[in-house]
Parts: structure tokens; sequence; C-alpha cells
């Protein structure tokens, strides 16, 4: 009985499967279909074959992707298999020093154009596109087909039973139960076999770097002029106005010595500013606890310091300073996300070597954080990744958010 | 005041030299480097030592280490360390023994030289002399804020004075008060964080330090 109550629900899960499958594989036949009947319907007008091309042309290639989108979450809810969609990032749309927006392939006049012009070209030069739009043919007639079985038996049993044929009806609901439970099972193998990216190869890897390359170079640049900023009106300014004073209050010493006096407190004061700025911004471009300590007791130093509770559990390791400055200034910007957009109050930081270097952070906020294109962590994601790391991000939303770095080390 | 100054930038030590010497103390030795600095602490014992935390042979935190070394060796040997940056981190680590003689400034401070030598001095006779800078950082992180809620604002800046190191008189004339008004703050606000108020000022100011840095 328990037997018969399983497969009775096996059977039902499947039927809806089966549903779901059929309904997600036959839009894009269903389209050439519909292209085809226009066709047939204009036949008379001699344009009638703008339909018959353009329809399944463009329709392909804008449903391919959708399509496989969804393949790709019903496996994972299904099976448990995960198939990445292996798409190619976008090249980064920067500003030239002309004013002018480079996105890799053309120039325009606004970043908006310029993403705008880079979504097809950079489409079309993506393998994963073609992936796709084969996957949307090959799934139609594999797991599209099998998955109908069930969804035909129920047809014949409805028009048996309807028309009083009832062995015909019968053996129509037979199949149909019978099929149910596997039909849908051809989706994961197909799947696997045919959307599943191929491994990156050496031409894949060189693309890459040279992204990441750029990425690093214009960060860099954006850097340095930021420093250059700051030093330009901060420091520089106050000194020259400190050598003011200095000079105003020698002239004065003799006939106004208060005044002197005064300019002198002046200057003192104007000193011990730009010492409070200098040491800012020294501490943006490189911690001096990182440099006297490294990166355990800077991250230490640094939880001290924040408004939050943070426990910091980390076995000593010993990194290359770019390493170690890239993996500080990330988690410094995860905590700063932690108390400015999730209200946290309290976090743990973990460092690790497994032998890869292993950061976790994990905030008690309200969750919902998102690798966004051009937001805080994708630019986060970048910086690692000029060292191959990597960020997992898991953030219900409610919380909590838990971010896991790792960054491959050589074990020394 | 017999005065070790280990600083590895010429400028600096030779100002800090005049310094010292222009309030009619004795500078004994000057040092340059980590090991040097060891080994005058432990040889010399000097009254107090100005110590620069970052010096060579690693331009990290030899100084630092050194005065931890020679505290470990002799309790409570006063050590002044001056920085261009502070850190709770670093705070902590020099007031985790608790026996006191212990400074931490910014270098900052010797733009007011009397303050300065007055912190130094207070080092020399067991006290403590943070820079306010650390004391707004232990003040203003983590649990101890919500802790401090309950303080009125006046208490709140005498408890940072304190935890700086000065004595009731000190605090009295920074904030243009009384000494009696000081006492009764200090009594008011040790009430309300639960601690016991001590006759001697420096193991008071260790036993706020331990509350804040708890």
């Amino acid at each position: 009985m328990k037997r018969m109550g399983r497969f009775g629900l096996d059977a039902l899960t499947g039927l809806w499967r089966a549903g779901v499958v059929a309904a997600v594989t036959v839009l894009v036949p269903a389209m050439w279909a519909a292209a085809v009947a226009l066709a047939v319907l204009w036949s008379d007008n001699p344009w009638s074959w703008i339909p018959l091309v353009m329809l399944p042309a463009v329709g392909s290639l804008g449903l391919a992707q959708p399509v496989c989108r969804w393949v790709r979450s019903l496996v994972a809810r299904w099976t448990g298999t995960v198939i990445e969609p292996g798409y190619r990032e976008p090249p980064p749309v920067t500003q030239l020093s002309t004013g002018y927006w480079w996105n890799g392939y053309t120039y325009a006049s606004s970043a908006k154009q310029a993403r705008q012009e880079q979504e097809w070209r950079h489409k079309l030069r993506d393998p994963a596109t073609w992936r796709d739009l084969r996957f949307a043919e090959i799934v139609a007639l594999t797991a599209g087909l099998a998955s109908l079985v069930p969804l035909a038996g129920i047809a014949v049993a409805v028009a048996g039973f309807a028309t009083s044929s009832y062995v015909v009806g019968g053996l129509g609901l037979l199949a149909a139960i019978g099929t149910a439970p596997y039909a849908w099972r051809l989706l994961e193998p197909v799947a696997v076999r045919f959307l599943r990216p191929p491994p990156p190869s050496l031409a894949d890897r060189v693309d890459e770097l040279t992204a990441q390359r750029a990425n690093t170079t214009i960060a860099q640049a954006a850097e340095i002029r930021r420093i250059e900023r700051d030093l330009h009106d901060g420091a520089q300014a106050r000194l020259v106005a400190l050598g003011l004073s200095l000079a105003t209050a020698e002239k004065l010493m003799d006939t106004d010595p208060r005044q002197a006096k005064a300019l002198l407190q002046d200057a003192r004061a104007g000193a011990a500013t730009s010492l409070t700025e200098l040491r800012e911004l020294v501490k943006g471009i490189n911690p001096p606890v990182l440099n006297e300590r490294g990166l355990v007791d800077a991250v230490r130093a640094f939880a001290l310091d924040s408004p939050l509770e943070i426990t910091v559990d980390a076995e000593p390791v010993s990194l290359d300073p770019p390493i170690e400055s890239a993996v500080y200034f990330a988690v410094v910007e995860l905590v700063t996300n932690a108390v400015r957009h999730a209200e946290a109050t309290s976090a743990t930081i973990s460092i690790s070597r497994t032998p890869d270097l292993v950061v976790v952070v994990e905030d008690n906020g309200r969750g919902g954080a998102v690798i966004r294109a051009g937001g805080g962590l994708e630019g986060l994601h970048r910086r690692l990744a000029a060292f191959d790391g990597t960020v997992a991000v898991t953030s219900p939303a409610g919380g909590p958010t838990r971010v896991r770095m790792t960054v491959p080390c050589e074990s020394s | 005041m017999r005065i070790l100054v280990a600083e590895d930038l010429y400028l600096l030590r030779d100002g800090l030299v005049r310094l010292i010497e222009a309030y009619g103390h004795q500078v004994v030795a000057t040092a340059g480097t980590g090991p040097e600095t060891l080994d005058a602490l432990l040889t010399l014992q000097p009254d107090v030592a100005v110590i620069d935390v970052r010096m060579p042979p690693t331009q990290s935190d030899e100084g630092l280490r050194a005065a931890l070394a020679a505290r470990r060796e002799i309790p409570g040997l006063p050590v002044l360390i001056l920085s261009q940056h502070v850190e709770q981190l670093y705070a902590r680590e020099l007031l985790a023994d608790g026996t006191g003689g212990v400074g931490y400034l910014l270098k900052e401070s010797v733009f007011d030289a009397d303050q300065f030598v007055d912190a130094l001095e207070r080092v020399a006779a067991g006290g403590t002399a943070m820079d306010p800078a650390v004391i707004a950082k232990l003040l203003s992180s983590g649990p101890t804020t919500r802790r401090l809620d309950r303080l009125t604002e006046r208490e709140h800046d005498v408890l940072a004075l304190m935890a700086e190191g000065l004595s009731n008189q000190a605090i009295a004339s920074r904030l243009f008060l009384s000494e009696s008004a000081i006492s009764k703050h200090t009594t008011a606000l040790f009430g309300k964080l639960g601690l016991t108020d001590n006759d001697t000022s420096n193991r008071r100011v260790l036993a706020v330090l331990a509350y804040l840095n708890n």
C-alpha cells in the first residue's frame, strides 16, 4: 500500500514535471510553427517569406537564453545538478581621457549608449550564446519529445473515455501513469551533455587575464588620481598656509608680538591638522598596521575600532603584501557594508589556510546582498580576481550574510 | 630624570633630545634600532624611555616589541611609545600586564611641549598617558559604547580624560571646573559603571582602562 502510494505520488510529480518540461521546450518549435503558419496564411503575398525567415532567426536568438536559464534552474531544483551558465563577462565600460566611452568594441558619447551598443556585440561573440541556441533545439527534440509521452497518454485516455472506448482510454491512462515518473528525467543528462560549458581553454584564460589587466590598470589609475587630489587639496595647501603664517609671524615678531604669537599657534594647529589628514590618506593607501603586523593583526585592529561587535578567529598566515592588502580592504568593505546596508550589530571574521587562503565574513544583518554589475561586491570580486581569488555570497533576505573569499596561495 | 630616546629619524631624535633637555631632564642615551633600544632599556634602566614604534631593521613594530620585551624582564619599566598612528590593538598589548608606567601618544603630541613633558613625568612616576585618539576609539567602538550610554555628557568627558591618565587636578583645569566638582563626577560615574573608586590615581586609571578594554 505504502509503495503504491509512493508510486502514485511519483507519477503525479512526474506528470507535473513533464508538463513543465514540455511547456519550456516547446517554445522554440512553437515559434517555428507560427512562422510556417504565417507563411502559409500569406502565401499569395510576395513578402510571405519574411516571417518564415525573420521570426525563427530573431525569435530563436531571443528565446534561447531564457529557455536555457529555466532549464538550468529546473535541473538544479529537481536533481541538484548545478550547471554553470558560463557566459562571458562583458568588458568594462570606461571613460577615456577624451571624454568618450569605450566599451571594448566601439566609442560612444555616453556610458548608457556604450552599454547598449556593447550588449548585442558581446552576446554575438560569446560562444555561450551559440551553445544556448543549439541546446534550445536539441532539448526540444529529446527531453521535450520524451516529456510529451505521458501527456499524450492523458490525451488518449480523455479521448477514449469521452467516446466510451474504455480499452483505448485505459491503455492511455496506463501509459501515462507508467511513463510519468521517468519521462522528465531525460532533461538532466541532455542538459549536462549539451548545456554545460566546456572547460575553459587557454584562449579563454588569455581573454580573462587581458580583461583583468585592463581592470587593474583602470583601478590603479583612479586610485593614483584620488591620492594626487587629496595631497594637492589637503597637505600641500596646508603647508603653503603654514609657511605663510610663519613668514607673517616672523615679520610681526618685533612690532606686534601678540599677533605673531597667535599666528604661531595657528601654524601649529595647521600642522596638526595636516598630520591627521595625511594619516587618514596613508590608512586608505596601506594601513600602517598591515605593514607592521600583517593581515591577521591588521584585521584584529580594524575589528577593535569597528562599531560592530566583531569576533576574529584567525590562524597566523604569511602572505605576499599585494594579496594581504587586497584581502584586508575586502574585509573592510564587507564590514562597512554590514554596518551601512545590513544594519548588523555583530560579525565574525575567520581567516585560515587550507592551503588556499580562506576568509569568511559573516554578519547578523538583514541580508539581501547581491553581486550587481557596478556594485561594491562586484568591484571586490574583480580586485580579488587579479589574484585568481573567488568570492561566494550567500545572503538570503532577512539575513545572515555570509561572504567566503578564497585566494589560491602556494604553500610556503 | 634619566631618559632614553629611541627614534630612527635623525631630525625627530634631535628635536626630542633638545625638547627634553630644555625642560631640565637628562637624555642618558639614544637608540636608532630595535635591538639597540632593547639593549639600552635593559642595561641602563632609564627612569622613562621615549620609543618610536617603527624602526630598523625591519621597519615594522621593532620599537613596540623592544618595549614589551623589556617590560617582561623588568615589570613596570616606564615606556612612552610614540607613533604616527594609534591602534587600540597596541594600546591593549601595552596595558595588558596591568602594571602601569605606560604611555602611548601620537607623534604630534610633542607640539604641546608642556603637556608632552607632563605626560613623560607621569609615566616615569608609574602613571599612564594615553593619546586622546586611542581613548576616543576605546570609548566609541564595539560593545563599550552601549555600556557608557548611562553616563551624562560631562561624566563622559571626565571618563575620557581620566582614561588618558590625568589626575583629578589636571582634569579640573582642562575642563575649567573645581576639583571637588570633578570628584563628584568621578564618584557618580564609578557608581554607574560598577567600579570601586581607588585612592591612588594610577590604580584608578588602570581600573578604568581595564574596564574599557574588556
